[in-house]
């Protein structure tokens, strides 16, 4: 009789009393079980995968860098996985959907118990045909959620089409201006000047590469070298042959309408 | 692109005449009419003309002075104020009116119009009384009108403030929504129970911060008076939270000049900035990194200065801003009005610096 090798788990948690105590809790429902490795972030839990191969991978939603969805694609089916998260009802609806398994944090000893129960099951198992066949209805599911989790993944991670934030050095430092707040950019030779609510500033980037990756809803090229935030606009004025100036709220200067752009403004 | 106002090309005469039109009120017209008829009776003894050719000659008069009136309201012109020049076009119109009306009835010569006596005196009795009348029907419209426009400037004034009161009150309603996170709760949350369970000594002081931070956090209508100092506790409770929760990944400082903790502060305005920091910065950075908070007033100018500076991820130039920016940007304004400003700037080597400038208040002069 040839005795299984007892089962093996990966825990991945950026919040190192949290991996504590679900280890403490493995410990007392699954003695059998063998915690081989502690990640600290997606990338650790991915590596540390490779090197012990576990059965079981214990994956929390939210880490810095990599983060448990697409530690989990990486992992794919070679172990059972558990995600763990807090409140991400979008998440949770979605495991719940895929029948991938899935701890709400905090989560109760029952709660556990009940995981430890399916794992040990599947874990013993031999993988019947149906479950292979389910597993690429969670492949689909994982890559859905780590784009949603990329969306919401407020920022940092996040690679936005358009323009949010104009670098532009102001004395000896590199300020972030939000977009909103600027009211025009206008091409000045070699570099462009940025007029925004709170000063002006000349940036390195011509105004055709400002065009291209500002939002076309909020900004307008209304001139060669002129694009203007049409939040700030008050008025157009119509001049005579096809020219027209635009008046700036709580600015005095005028921006000229060239008129290749002047059918932007054409009432409609 | 619909929403942009277009302005169709100025039309000056077209513009002049609308705006004629509507000065010239049927009231206005009325009046003029009737104390011309009025005045004709009152006259008519001392004149051998029928009644009805006097009555007639007052109404052309007074007709075509308040048309002048009016019309000189509405003229654009920079080289007198428009109460003058309409007061000296009645007292100027009203002879020359006068003159005017009695050449028909002298067959268009003009000397014969003194020549007579009788008519002499009637064009006298008319063109004073045109003139008087005249004026002073011109100074009631000019002093009615100079009301209504201080009227109308009151009005503006108490809409605006209305205006201002809303968006302090829309402010303040926003702030109100949502502003505990669930997922920070709920994680330190299970950070404290893994703490209580294994029965550690940190357990009561981490309980103690997360008290402070929710006290501080839900809603509260009327905060007696939120100063700096306030703030600070706040921000400090849940920066101890989520050192608790990522201890090898943050490390924070928090710097306050010990004269400034009395200054008045927009409740969750410092906050938002931390947790900005926190979740653009130290969150995707898998080394972390270090928040510092410092506040300073300057002397020079009497400006309170509030940083928070991360050295974590930075900021990606097509990093959505959230609504937590411009949110604050909206509290600072209805807070302070246009005193406070808002900057944020890169942070060398690297990570983000928000910098939160109050200009002093002006002496209020008590």
């Amino acid at each position: 009789m040839t005795s299984k090798p007892p089962p093996t788990a990966l825990i991945a948690d950026d919040e190192p009393l949290l991996r504590e105590r679900l280890r403490s809790h493995l410990a007392r429902l699954w003695p059998e079980l063998q915690i081989v490795a502690e990640a600290r972030n997606g990338r650790e839990a991915v590596e540390l995968f490779d090197e012990h191969q576990p059965s079981v991978v214990f994956l929390d939603v939210h880490m810095p860098g990599m983060n448990g969805v697409e530690a989990a694609r990486s992992i794919a089916r070679r172990a059972e996985l558990v995600f763990v998260t807090a409140y991400e009802q979008y998440a949770v609806q979605a495991f719940e959907q895929g029948a991938l398994d899935y701890l709400v944090k905090p989560f109760d000893d029952r709660r556990l118990a009940d995981t430890v129960q399916r794992l040990k099951a599947r874990v013993l198992a031999v993988p019947s045909p149906a479950e292979e066949a389910s597993s690429s209805a969670v492949d689909a599911l994982l890559s859905e959620l780590s784009a949603e989790l990329r969306r919401r993944g407020a920022g940092a991670a996040t690679t936005g089409s358009h323009l949010q934030w104009i670098k532009a050095s102001v004395g000896t430092s590199v300020r972030l201006i939000p977009v909103e707040q600027v009211v025009y950019l206008r091409s000045d030779e070699k570099y462009t000047l940025v007029v925004w609510e709170g000063g002006e500033a000349l940036i390195r980037k011509t105004i055709r590469e400002l065009a291209d990756e500002l939002d076309p809803e909020r900004f307008a090229q209304i001139h060669r070298s002129v694009i203007v935030n049409l939040h700030a606009v008050v008025q157009v004025h119509r001049g005579l042959n096809e020219t027209a100036e635009v008046q700036l709220k709580g600015r005095n200067e005028m921006l000229p309408v060239s008129r290749s752009f002047l059918h932007l403004f054409r009432q409609m | 692109m619909s929403s942009i106002p277009v302005v169709q090309p100025r039309r000056p005469v077209r513009d002049g005449l609308r705006s004629f039109v509507l000065a010239l009120s049927l009231k206005r017209v009325g009046v003029a009419l009737l104390l011309a008829v009025l005045a004709a009776f009152v006259l008519s003894p001392i004149f051998v003309t029928p009644m009805i050719v006097i009555v007639a000659r007052f109404m052309v008069i007074a007709l075509v002075l308040v048309l002048l009136f009016t019309a000189a309201g509405v003229w654009r012109q920079r080289v007198l104020p428009s109460w003058i020049v309409q007061l000296i076009s009645v007292l100027v119109a009203a002879p020359v009116m006068t003159f005017l009306v009695y050449l028909p009835s002298v067959g268009g010569d003009f000397s014969a119009v003194f020549a007579h006596e009788g008519r002499a005196m009637g064009f006298v009795g008319i063109a004073s009384t045109a003139m008087f009348w005249g004026a002073l029907l011109a100074m009631g419209a000019l002093y009615r009108e100079r009301e209504a426009r201080s009227r109308s400037a009151e009005l503006g004034f108490a809409l605006e403030k209305s205006q201002l009161e809303r968006q302090a009150l829309d402010a303040r309603l926003k702030l109100l929504q949502a502003q505990i996170e669930p997922h920070f709760l709920f994680n330190t949350l299970a950070n404290v129970q893994a703490l209580v369970e294994s029965g550690s000594p940190r357990a009561g002081p981490v309980l103690g911060s997360l008290i402070a931070y929710l006290r501080a956090v839900v809603p509260k209508l009327h905060d007696e008076r939120p100063t700096l100092g306030g703030e600070v506790a706040l921000v400090r409770a849940y920066l101890e939270l989520m050192q608790m929760r990522i201890p090898d990944r943050l490390q924070f400082s928090v710097d306050l000049e010990p004269g400034v903790t009395q200054q008045s502060f927009p409740p969750m305005a410092l906050l938002t900035l931390v947790e900005n920091a926190v979740r653009h910065g130290i969150d995707p950075n898998e080394q972390g990194g270090r928040i510092g908070v410092n506040a300073w007033s300057n002397v020079a100018t009497g400006a309170l200065h509030v940083a928070v500076t991360d050295d974590g991820a930075g900021m990606r130039e097509t990093a959505a801003p959230g609504t937590g920016l411009s949110n604050l940007r909206e509290r600072l304004a209805a807070f302070y009005g246009g005193r406070a400003r808002l900057e944020i700037s890169e942070n060398t080597p690297h990570g983000v610096r928000a910098e939160l400038i109050i200009e002093a208040a002006a002496p209020t002069g008590q």
